[in-house]
């Protein structure tokens, strides 16, 4: 692969190096997040979190371990920089984005460090590109202080399950709310829009139900709006857990497998709406 | 009222109502002794739907109380905007749903409609409807000359030549044949547009009876659901009309369902002006969306309104039994149709309708008259829509017509 022809010496530049055979194995996570156009970059020596935040009530998180990419080496701690995710995705992209068996496009993505443009080396059928993306001062992501420790209702759904119900999901409801109980309905999805409302109960003896863990009812309601981009996760997810904690706030994670069969996980935090009080 | 359907029940249910959308933007649920009818009708009235489950196509069907017999038994109409997301995707609906229960609540002013999936899922949708008159189109298919009966899929077959946007098709019928050609109107685009025709054999039907040689045209669209189901089931479509201007009933029916469409046609230009006569409301404008209202009718309970009426209208009883009540011959449903020009046709019609000799028969006609054993109107008149409190006596006429 032309890309590894690259001389170690340059390596030494960089404060991160990230190779993959296969970019979508980045590219297909990062679009289940791609609700908003700027993303935070955070890289530690475990792997690369990619974080994306709307108004402060909802944000996702992509975790793709080190062990996913075929190169990951990282000079300092921690790296940050955040750039412009929807100009990510097309660089991801530029062969075009058809699925030929057998040909990938190789990625290796380089960073030089604070101030320093992302360069993307990218090379499919012998053909490199080079694209430079500008990096800007990394946000604070929003610390939604959701620990597990606080989660009072936890369930695992296999994803099939749910993928129908967001498809159906009323759009015209502003909310959707989600009860969750040690008794009937144990897991239920509710709108409640201009023609009138809609359940979707899973109980908790259900062969989609892999883990049902509740431990008080609460009923909680959250903006559709917010919670809308999540079902791109749901799509190209196998299985997903929803948990709730003492406040009401929503965390749902997603094990996403690549393109080789590897797992990844997508996470979504959403505060609940602010007009419906707590049961 | 509550019912349960079961799995490939649920599918033909949906599929009514993927044709019921095909003709209007709301939805009429009728709970009857008879079985559950679902109807539609558009906003220019001149197409109507009706999709008849017996009871023997429910898993259970229930009226509730006895009470709910008499006229404060349940209408409702919904939009079809709410119910229709429901039943868009048959092929997961017969993936995932084994059961389907609906019931119309006395208590709120909802429709529940449950589907219990596989996994133990459920899905529950509560839908706000509006109370309403019944709707309903009497037709007297024992009085057309012309009845074929095709096998379930030649009809479908036949307009699939035509393309999707093709609005009107004329159906033409001679001894010698049957014959579909595409309706263009004006002498406008002709080098433009393509025109397709094609006839079959009298051979090709179960049954052909012709009285009289006919071109009847009419809007093709609104057909097109009633053909889906029809082959989708195998059955075969039976169709009655007569001369242009009279409306056209396409039916099918099983032993669980029976299922109609009846669409205004096109009356011939040089009867425009008397139109009225035969039956039908025909303003000038060729369109057939405008050209022939149908006779739909709605029951009303109010009697205030009878020292409008003249003496001369027959008097039409309401298919619940409610009380009977004079009303105005071809009257059309209640002013909450956004269509202005729909009222005023009414208007006009029911003004010629009073005016001219004819309109007493036009009464028998279209509507069953109650007084029709004393009375010297003619034959006694079948017709197709009667009051459930006395099928009992009727049901040896009506063992071939189509009721809606």
């Amino acid at each position: 692969m032309p890309l590894s022809t690259q001389s170690q010496g340059d390596d030494e530049q960089y404060v991160l190096v990230a190779s993959l055979d296969n970019a979508r194995n980045l590219s297909n996570i990062l679009k289940a997040i791609t609700f908003k156009d700027h993303a935070i970059f955070s890289a530690t020596p475990n792997g690369l979190k990619v974080t994306v935040e709307d108004s402060k009530c909802l944000q996702a998180n992509a975790f793709i371990q080190a062990e996913i990419f075929q190169e990951f080496t990282i000079r300092d701690d921690s790296v940050g920089f955040q750039v412009n995710l929807t100009v990510l995705l097309d660089c991801l992209n530029i062969f075009g984005g058809s699925i030929v068996p057998g040909v990938s496009t190789a990625l290796r993505m380089c960073y030089k460090g604070y101030g320093y443009p992302l360069t993307l080396f990218l090379e499919e059928g012998g053909v490199v590109t080079v694209c430079k993306i500008n990096t800007q001062e990394p946000e604070e992501p929003v610390d939604f202080e959701f620990c597990s420790t606080n989660v009072t209702n936890k369930v695992i759904l296999l994803s099939e399950s749910l993928k129908e119900a967001f498809s159906e999901l009323d759009m015209t409801s502003e909310v959707l709310q989600i009860t969750m109980s040690p008794s009937q309905p144990y897991f239920r999805l509710s709108t409640f829009g201009n023609s009138g409302n809609a359940h979707y109960d899973y109980p908790k003896d259900s062969d989609m139900m892999e883990l049902f863990r509740c431990t008080k009812t609460q009923t909680n309601r959250y903006k559709m709006s917010l919670l809308k981009p999540s079902t791109k996760a749901l799509a190209l997810s196998c299985k997903v857990s929803v948990r709730t904690d003492s406040r009401g706030f929503l965390s749902l994670q997603y094990l996403v497998r690549n393109d080789d069969g590897q797992i990844c996980f997508v996470e979504y935090f959403c505060c609940p709406d602010e007009e419906v009080e707590e049961q | 009222m509550n019912c349960v359907l079961e799995g490939s029940g649920v599918k033909a249910f949906g599929k009514a109502i993927h044709a019921l959308s095909r003709i209007g933007d709301e939805l009429w649920l009728d709970p009857m002794v008879r079985g559950l009818a679902l109807r539609s009708v558009n906003s220019a009235h001149s197409a109507y739907a009706c999709f008849l489950f017996s009871p023997l196509f429910f898993q259970h069907y229930s009226l509730g109380s006895a009470s709910e017999q008499s006229s404060e038994s349940i209408k409702c109409k919904l939009a079809m905007k709410s119910i229709l997301p429901l039943f868009r995707c048959l092929t997961s609906i017969e993936r995932n749903v084994e059961r389907c229960q609906i019931s119309i609540g006395t208590a709120d002013d909802r429709v529940m409609i449950q589907f219990f999936c596989r996994h133990g899922i459920t899905k529950t949708h509560n839908l706000r409807f509006q109370e309403s008159e019944a709707l309903q189109a009497v037709f007297a298919a024992h009085l057309c000359p012309n009845v074929l009966k095709a096998p379930a899929r030649l009809l479908g077959d036949m307009v699939m030549h035509f393309s999707v946007c093709q609005e009107e098709i004329t159906f033409s019928m001679t001894p010698q044949r049957v014959t579909l050609k595409n309706y263009y109107e004006g002498e406008n685009d002709h080098m433009k547009t393509m025109y397709t025709e094609m006839s079959l054999h009298p051979d090709e039907f179960d049954y052909f009876q012709i009285g009289v040689e006919s071109d009847i045209t009419f809007c093709l669209k609104e057909l097109r659901g009633l053909l889906s189901f029809a082959e989708s089931h195998c059955l075969p479509v039976s169709v009655h009309f007569g001369a242009a201007g009279k409306p056209v009933c396409f039916s099918v029916e099983d032993m669980v369902l029976e299922a109609t469409v009846v669409l205004a046609t096109l009356s011939d230009s040089e009867s425009k002006g008397s139109s009225q006569l035969t039956g039908t409301l025909a303003p000038s404008t060729p369109r057939c969306a405008d050209a022939a209202v149908l006779p739909v009718g709605s029951c009303e309970a109010d009697s205030s309104k009878a020292q409008d009426i003249p003496a001369m209208m027959e008097m039409i009883p309401s298919s619940q039994g409610s009380p009977i009540t004079n009303l105005p011959v071809l009257m059309l449903l209640q002013p909450e149709t956004d269509d202005p020009n729909g009222r005023g046709v009414a208007d006009e019609a029911f003004a010629t309708a009073t005016l001219t000799p004819a309109s007493s028969m036009i009464c028998s006609l279209l509507f069953r008259s109650s007084e029709q054993d004393d009375d010297g109107c003619a034959a006694r008149l079948p017709v197709l829509a009667c009051y459930s409190d006395e099928e009992a006596n009727l049901e040896e006429d009506y063992t071939r017509s189509p009721s809606l």
